[in-house]
């Protein structure tokens, strides 16, 4: 890590409080607390975190169990459709279009069978987490190199060997991308599915608050989702960086070769 | 010899193979009755819905206001996004500046900003926009950041001794040698778009396909709820198609010399 000289640190924080502070006179222009300037906020946080924690503890648990679940099923399925090609072929289209359908749009289904309680919220995050995982485990397991196959049939691997010890591993890189997605459209589906699906959570505690027209607060709750967000999403590509320690260095000495 | 034609035939037809594939396994678990008809609704009752819809025009109606506003969001996102990019290849410090900024928005769900935008913006246009340009416009924008960071240093240098000056270096040698990045960029952002429509439609809106799926839902019409379903995901194949169609375009020498896509 090379410590940034001091300057730099200061001209990197021109443009942050340059928007800070247009945001607050646009505040005080408007003055009215249907606009809350960066100040209201700070003090909304203040005030309220020990609840807004509480109400997050509630997402994040949904979140990790929806994507865990997906995580489980989609990996090994979609190894499986890479070695099938036949199958694979067949149900590719199917996978394109369920990509291309938003996630929120399978609310009102799961909420027929599954209620609105845990059940059917975890479902719908298992289901917006799925589909990134499984389009890139099954492209990446579909474009493993022919030559490991036939390393694979000379070590007398059987299938189910040469899934675990080939083609998981080499696609590894791409599952992780995969994964980096999945988990950023877990946390962002389970605010949603708790606004259309209310009961608790931070997506409930922002419902709450605009009901009561508390802007500032609803905005606080947005702040604490977007730092945990960014704490989340730079703890799994770190995670990515240090396993898969192999391929970085590889695609590194490829690139100055 | 022959039985590799097969698969090539089967391969070029794979869409309809794969969509008659669903409608029948669909049709077959409706008719064994496991769910209950009422959630789980056969084909034909679910293509009268589909009919009917079209009938009355709501569902054009609905289909044309959130591909409308799926199109525009993304192509002001874009151009918001690959801008942004630009003016932080130009200037360091806007870019150490934004970037800190660019990692807190980007984690907002667009369903939390909705309830609090309503209030700022209204219901009209300018809450769509805002929704969706504050959710769209991470992926060009990053994807234009690396990419231009990362054109190589023996074309600036041919450029730079053939005479041009800054401007005409990043027009005509950066921004062309970013391109393929920025799209998978833009791809990737009208999956985005769409959701953050369909979101909003859902929370806020009056009309459109999020807002028609929720009365819909509510009105136990089920049949049309999985219409409506089937639409959203078609217009998310008809924006892949677009963005593609454009990537040819303005792409095609990179995915002509390469062999395939970014």
């Amino acid at each position: 890590m090379k410590r940034a000289p001091f300057n730099e640190t200061m001209s990197g924080l021109i443009v942050p409080i340059a928007i800070l502070l247009a945001w607050q006179a646009l505040a005080w222009r408007a003055a009215t607390p249907l606009f809350p300037g960066p100040w209201q906020v700070a003090v909304s946080i203040w005030k309220l975190y020990p609840q807004i924690f509480g109400q997050i503890g509630y997402t994040l648990m949904r979140a990790a169990i929806g994507f865990l679940v997906a995580a489980a099923l989609m990996i090994p399925l979609g190894i499986l459709l890479g070695r099938l090609k036949t199958v694979g072929a067949i149900v590719e289209p199917i996978m394109d279009m369920l990509a291309t359908l938003p996630p929120p749009a399978v609310v009102p289904i799961v909420m027929l069978f599954a209620g609105t309680g845990d059940m059917a919220k975890i479902v719908v995050i298992a289901y917006a987490a799925a589909v990134p995982l499984i389009m890139n485990t099954y492209e990446a397991s579909k474009g493993v190199h022919p030559m490991t196959n036939l390393v694979a049939r000379s070590l007398r691997l059987s299938r189910l060997e040469t899934m675990l010890h080939i083609d998981l591993p080499s696609s590894l890189p791409m599952i992780a991308t995969g994964l980096r997605l999945a988990v950023a459209s877990a946390l962002l589906v389970s605010v949603t599915a708790e606004m259309l699906l209310a009961t608790n959570g931070i997506g409930v505690f922002i419902q709450r608050q605009q009901e009561n027209f508390q802007i500032a607060g609803g905005l606080a709750a947005i702040a604490f989702i977007s730092v945990l967000g960014l704490i989340i999403n730079n703890l799994v590509f770190q995670l990515e960086k240090r396993w898969l320690f192999w391929h970085y260095r590889a695609s590194e000495t490829h690139n100055n070769g | 010899m022959n039985s590799f034609r097969v698969f090539d035939l089967l391969l070029r037809f794979r869409t309809l193979i794969s969509f008659v594939l669903v409608v029948a396994v669909w049709q077959f678990v409706a008719s064994l009755g496991l769910v209950p008809e009422k959630y789980f609704p056969g084909i034909p009752a679910i293509a009268s819905g589909f009919w009917a819809m079209l009938k009355s025009g709501e569902l054009f109606n609905a289909e044309w206001r959130t591909l409308t506003r799926a199109l525009v969001g993304l192509a002001g996102a874009s151009a918001l996004g690959i801008g942004l990019a630009i003016l932080s290849d130009i200037s360091p410090t806007f870019r150490r500046g934004f970037a800190p900024v660019a990692a807190l928005i980007q984690p907002i769900p667009p369903a939390a900003l909705v309830p609090m935008a309503v209030f700022m913006l209204g219901l009209g246009p300018k809450l769509y926009t805002f929704i969706i340009i504050l959710v769209t416009v991470w992926p060009p924008y990053f994807n234009g950041v690396a990419a231009l960071a990362s054109v190589s240093d023996v074309q600036i240098r041919s450029g730079q001794m053939l005479g041009l000056s800054r401007w005409e270096i990043l027009w005509r040698i950066k921004l062309p040698a970013a391109m393929p990045e920025i799209f998978a960029g833009v791809r990737y952002a009208s999956t985005i778009s769409l959701l953050a429509v369909v979101v909003a439609e859902m929370l806020a809106g009056h009309d459109g396909l999020g807002f028609l799926l929720i009365r819909k839902a509510f009105a136990i019409r089920i049949p049309e709820v999985y219409t409506l379903m089937f639409v959203c995901a078609l217009n998310g194949v008809v924006m892949n198609a677009m963005v593609n169609a454009l990537r040819w375009q303005m792409t095609g020498w990179h995915i002509r010399m390469t062999g395939q896509p970014a």
